[in-house]
């Protein structure tokens, strides 16, 4: 009675039908309903009108055509598309209703077995000869099988190795990296010097990687990744109240911190500390030069590079008013710095500062300085 | 018979084409067009007219030739029944000739072209520096302290929506964003560039002669893009030299009971969270500091120090002046523009239904983001002014203070 097109669009229309409920009883706003419900009704349209046609182009009482339509064909009855569709669509209406995880998980799902389910449809119509039918099918869905499934594997073995690289110690990693890199020399210098090895042999090799992998993966993924060092930033130590930014003298986060800038036009300002002792800037634009105080606006991200050529190790500080922090329940006033790493002869670091407050707010104003060099001050205007 | 009737199909196609062809003309005969690039006001915009034409022309003739060939092709070779040609593969030295001449007109737009990007690149000249920093939906301009911009600036200035310089003055625009991508565009000076959070672009500007030249922000950035406006206020060095006097000049408190004054505390009370003003000051005689950050998405809000002296609000989109006032200083003739800019805003010339308006209800005429039920997306902060619910008294207060600002 149902005709192979007509049964994937009646499919598809119980769905949309189901869905478009679902949707509107369960979620605010209509405009989910409003589409849900109109790929509902073109589904009915498109499936009676598609019995009706008999999955063809020929009126349902032209008898001598319908007998002779591809329709007319009796359909291989077994198919796991039709099944494998319910129940990506119960996974999408579950997702609905729960999480969007799971909703996205439904549709990709949907997407997938309606390819193939509809590949097949296609294909079952192609001729009487179940073998012929099923090359048609591969040839239409291959293509796309074979790349799909070779990125979710790889995609699956880099999840699984990278579970396992995060829950070594980091010397493991190494160890465990030579290892394996040893292990898939070994074998692939084994294939190579024997190419006659049987095909099975290969098969069983890699899918006993693959499986060990997999299992290693997911072992390491529930244990958690190892703890991982933070090293100390400077950012951090001001925040933490220790004096580093107006401090000569090398913490640990100096010891860590780059020593060059890469070339950016994102740069607001560049400050060089000079052998002289005197710090100077450059901004784009002779005209921006030459005054005794530097303009940065206002609660946006400003990048200031500092230039070491005064000989010496050397940091630059801002001194940016104070700041209210809490202390064991209290709030205390301190005074506000940021600063770079120590920076070495001929090095160069980026800051990147977002004043929140104008600099009238600080009794002395906000200025650059060098600690240990008392002649290196530059003003800082945050209008 | 209906008159239509009367046409054959070919005159009513050709008075068709004649109507189309002749709207499109009268199109670009607009009065009013203050953002016309093909009206350059400076070297820069110059530039970019000159190469403009260039290509043009180029253009129109390349077109011209082709659409004529083509068009003899179609009528000359059209199909009366005639034996079909001879066909042929390929004409070497035809097609050579055809490779040759069109990359010899690409290479003569390219080498003119090359050179203007690069004269409007070089900044090496520009005697003036000016911050711009574009959020959603204005421009907040600030003057760094220099040596440059006439006699120099001792202290930082800021404002918002109007920038001013001085004439034949090379000026170094240097601009970013505080939020999302942004596009600084004054036509009739110079070219337009994006503003871009995290990183500092540059313009150039300068103006042969004094007057207001507006632009528009022309990167799509959100509800009230189209409401992103600014102008630059062309004057000579000696009205500069007085504008930049008055930006930096000291607070002045309102007369003691006065409905100024009064609506001094209900500016403390309502707007200095986000809106600056220098030099006011607490009870207690400490400065108020307003801080935007903690309510607003980009952490910004147009400083309010010298308002009056601008002419325009809320990202240059609405007028602070009415409208006769506006032409008066719209339209005054280069020679007087700067002066009658340098008045401001006085009480006579207040259009204070917009700017009540916006006071009662900012969202109504500019829209933004500032419902309170829609603002997960940025922790609470509001993109905008937010409707502050004020009251007839304050909003009359208000103006009456903000009326003082210049």
């Amino acid at each position: 009675m149902f005709t192979t097109g007509s049964k994937l669009l009646i499919g598809s229309a119980v769905v949309a039908t189901i869905t478009a409920i679902a949707y509107g009883v369960t979620q605010d706003g209509v405009m989910g309903t409003i589409g849900l419900a109109s790929a509902a009704i073109v589904l009915w349209f498109l499936a009676v009108l598609n019995l009706f046609m008999r999955d063809n182009n020929i009126w349902a009482d032209e008898i001598a055509s319908v007998e002779g339509a591809a329709a007319a064909v009796p359909a291989p009855a077994n198919s796991v598309w039709p099944f494998a569709f319910a129940f990506s669509a119960a996974v999408l209406a579950v997702g609905l209703v729960t999480y969007q995880a799971v909703f996205v998980i439904g549709i990709v799902l949907l997407l997938v077995t309606g390819a193939e389910w509809t590949a097949q449809a296609w294909a079952d119509r192609a001729s009487a000869d179940l073998g012929h039918n099923a090359d048609v099918r591969d040839r239409i869905a291959n293509p796309l099988e074979f790349p799909l499934a070779a990125a979710i594997g790889i995609g699956i073995v880099v999840y699984a190795f990278s579970r396992v690289m995060l829950w070594l110690s980091k010397t493991n990693t190494v160890v465990a990296f030579a290892v394996l890199g040893g292990i898939i020399i070994t074998l692939a210098f084994l294939f190579a010097y024997r190419p006659k090895v049987s095909s099975k042999a290969a098969a069983v090799v890699i899918g006993v990687g693959a499986l060990g992998l997999i299992a290693g993966g997911a072992a390491a993924g529930l244990s958690g990744e190892r703890d991982i060092e933070q090293h100390e930033t400077t950012e951090g130590l001001a925040e933490e109240g220790v004096d580093i930014c107006t401090s000569p003298e090398e913490f640990e986060a100096d010891e860590k911190a780059s020593q060059s800038v890469a070339a950016s036009a994102a740069v607001a300002v560049t400050i060089t500390l000079g052998e002289d002792g005197v710090l100077t800037y450059e901004l784009n634009g002779p005209s921006a030069e030459g005054a005794d105080a530097i303009t940065l606006p206002r609660s946006n991200p400003n990048n200031v590079v500092f230039r070491n050529e005064s000989g010496e190790h050397r940091r630059l500080s801002a001194s940016l008013g104070t700041e209210v922090v809490e202390e064991n329940g209290e709030e205390e006033e301190r005074p506000f710095y940021m600063c770079t790493a120590l920076v070495d002869d001929g090095g160069a670091q980026n800051i990147t500062m977002s004043v929140a407050l104008p600099s009238i707010t600080a009794e002395d104003g906000f200025y650059f300085f060098v600690p240990g060099v008392d002649s290196a001050r530059l003003d800082l205007f945050v209008p | 018979m209906t008159s239509s009737a009367t046409f054959s199909p070919m005159s009513r196609r050709v008075r068709i084409g004649l109507v189309l062809a002749l709207g499109a003309l009268a199109a670009g005969c607009a009065e009013d067009a203050p953002q016309d690039m093909w009206q350059p006001a400076g070297p820069n915009a110059q530039s970019i007219a000159d190469l403009s034409w260039l290509v043009f022309v180029l253009a129109g003739i390349v077109g011209v030739v082709v659409l004529t060939v083509v068009f003899i092709a179609i009528f000359k070779f059209r199909d009366k029944g005639q034996a079909i040609p001879e066909q042929v593969h390929g004409k070497p030295t035809l097609e050579i000739i055809l490779t040759i001449i069109p990359a010899l007109i690409l290479i003569g737009i390219a080498i003119p072209t090359v050179g203007t990007l690069m004269a409007l690149n070089d900044t090496s000249d520009t005697e003036c520096v000016i911050n711009v920093t574009g959020q959603q939906w204005w421009w907040e301009i600030d003057y760094p302290t220099q040596e440059g911009c006439g006699s120099g600036i001792s202290e930082p200035i800021i404002t918002s929506g109007q920038m001013v310089i001085p004439i034949n003055t090379p000026v170094l625009v240097r601009g970013t964003s505080r939020d999302v991508i942004h596009s600084w565009w004054i036509p009739r000076l110079n070219g337009k560039r994006d503003m871009v959070p995290g990183r500092v672009h540059t313009n150039k500007l300068e103006a042969d002669e004094p007057g207001i030249y507006a632009g528009q922000c022309t990167e799509f950035c959100g509800l009230s893009h189209a409401n992103m406006r600014m102008e630059v206020i062309a004057m000579t060095p000696e009205d500069f030299e007085a504008w930049k006097a008055n930006q930096i000049k000291p607070y002045e408190a309102p007369a003691a009971d006065t409905l100024a004054a009064a609506g001094e505390q209900t500016f403390i009370a309502q707007c200095s969270r986000c809106h600056q003003v220098n030099g006011l000051e607490d009870a207690d005689g400490d400065p108020i500091i307003s801080r935007p950050d903690l309510s607003v998405y980009a952490g910004a809000a147009p400083n309010l120090s010298w308002l009056m002296t601008r002419n325009t609000f809320a990202g240059a989109s609405f007028d602070l002046l009415t409208p006769a006032c506006r032409a008066d200083v719209w339209q005054a003739p280069p020679e007087t523009v700067g002066e009658e800019y340098l008045e401001g805003v006085t009480p006579e010339c207040l259009n204070s239904v917009q700017l009540r308006e916006w006071l009662r209800n900012a969202p109504a005429m500019k829209p933004m983001y500032t419902d309170p039920e829609k603002l997960e997306a940025t922790d609470g902060l509001v993109r905008g002014m937010p409707n502050l619910a004020l009251s007839e008294d304050q909003i009359d207060e208000l103006v009456a203070y903000l009326l003082e600002r210049k």
